[in-house]
């Protein structure tokens, strides 16, 4: 530590900070009571700097920048509502898009592939043994809607429910079969589907027979007699228009 | 934790005015001023979860502030009619308070190159220690200590030679 500071180095100390805390300062200040008055016009002048420097604030800037704030945050809650909004609305719009295109589009052109395609899809539903059996009265009520009955019934019926062929209602029966449940179809005739009388794919084989109102199809494992199956349905089917 | 909204509130409570003020002597007009501290409290409430010391804050929305105002000089390089800033001193808003000494020395403050006056301002509406302008302005703290040296000459300087200060002081 110097010894005392120079008038210089003091001058320039007090100018930089008139309040300064330094202890130097303070000692200088405290030893020359030249120094110490020049320091205290510097306060003084610091005090009408201070003065000048503190301009007036607006009155109401503090209501501004609240006000500001609120409608700041208020639009970004909008936008991000709206983006909530948006984000909701696309994906309805995708689900809904889905599955007008799962159940419209044309993934299969024929008939025989439909039948295929929902047998092999809901095999896991029926068991050959299901206890479950529909009568003839509730199977031709089901039938109505396709302007047809059945005089007798075919077999035991497991399960009847109408399905989708590419956005055309079929009826699907599911019958108790030899070892495999037997699926048999009721395709209403209007349709852009190619008519396909054989076919098969694995285990499983089907046959289609026209009729006026609708085509029959009925698909089963190989064991299953499907000829005699379409020649009861035949026998028993009656058309009403 | 108090919720963003209470922060904001006291942070604009307690710092809207030296803020207001910090902005008046970078631009001398009230106006830009308030439009300065408004965009700066703007940008400080999107990014209040970026603050974490209170004790902070204030230096932080400083160097909010001085960033848009430094954008404000980018956006005027486009605007050729712009006055001359030296020249202009809000003078209808400090007419009102008829002190006439004041408002001379806000004069001469206004005239003071921009490196003086930033660091006396921070140092006498802050608070600010010699170290603390150095950080908040980037430079080193010698620096900063001449300019503030040569501020208060300067304005001593000036004001010694107007007759209403005469003999103040010798």
């Amino acid at each position: 530590m110097n010894e005392r500071m120079d008038d210089l180095q003091f001058r320039r100390s007090i100018y930089a900070d008139p309040s300064s805390t330094d202890q130097e300062v303070l000692a200088a200040k405290k030893a020359d009571p030249a120094k110490q008055q020049f320091a205290d016009e510097l306060i003084k002048l610091d005090l009408k700097i201070h003065r000048a420097i503190n301009v007036d604030v607006p009155e109401n800037l503090y209501n501004k920048l609240m006000l500001k704030q609120t409608l700041a945050s208020h639009q970004q809650q909008k936008r991000k509502n709206r983006i909530q909004l948006a984000i909701a609305a696309s994906v309805a719009f995708t689900v809904g898009l889905s599955v007008n295109f799962m159940q419209s589009s044309n993934v299969y052109s024929d008939l025989g592939d439909y039948a295929l395609a929902h047998v092999n899809h809901e095999a896991h539903l029926f068991s050959n043994n299901s206890n479950a059996k529909i009568s003839l009265a509730s199977l031709n009520k089901k039938m109505s809607t396709y302007h047809a009955s059945f005089t007798q019934s075919l077999g035991k019926l497991i399960s009847a429910g109408e399905c989708n062929f590419g956005g055309l209602k079929v009826l699907h029966l599911v019958y108790q079969g030899k070892t495999q449940p037997v699926t048999v179809f009721v395709v209403p005739s209007k349709n852009d589907l190619d008519f396909d009388s054989n076919f098969s794919h694995g285990n499983l084989h089907g046959e289609a027979q026209q009729f006026k109102n609708a085509n029959i199809v009925v698909v089963g494992d190989k064991n299953e007699p499907l000829q005699q199956w379409q020649q009861k349905i035949k026998q028993d089917i009656t058309w009403s228009t | 934790m108090a919720s963003k909204q209470v922060r904001y509130e006291a942070l604009v409570r307690a710092l809207h005015g030296d803020l207001f003020r910090y902005g008046y002597w970078l631009c001398h007009d009230k106006q830009v001023a308030e439009d300065l501290v408004q965009e700066t409290f703007l940008r400080a409430w999107r990014a209040l979860d970026s603050l974490k010391d209170e004790k902070a804050a204030k230096s932080w929305l400083i160097t909010i502030l001085r960033r848009e105002n430094a954008r404000r000089f980018e956006r005027k390089r486009f605007d050729m009619s712009e006055y001359d800033e030296m020249s202009v001193v809000d003078t209808q808003a400090i007419g009102h308070e008829q002190d006439l000494e004041n408002e001379m020395l806000r004069d001469k403050i206004a005239q003071l190159p921009e490196e003086y006056r930033e660091p006396l301002v921070l140092q006498v509406l802050g608070g600010y220690s010699g170290e603390e302008i150095a950080k908040q302005l980037n430079l080193n703290k010698n620096t900063v200590m001449t300019r503030l040296f040569r501020a208060r000459n300067q304005l001593k300087e000036s004001l010694e030679d107007e007759p209403m200060f005469l003999g103040q002081f010798n």
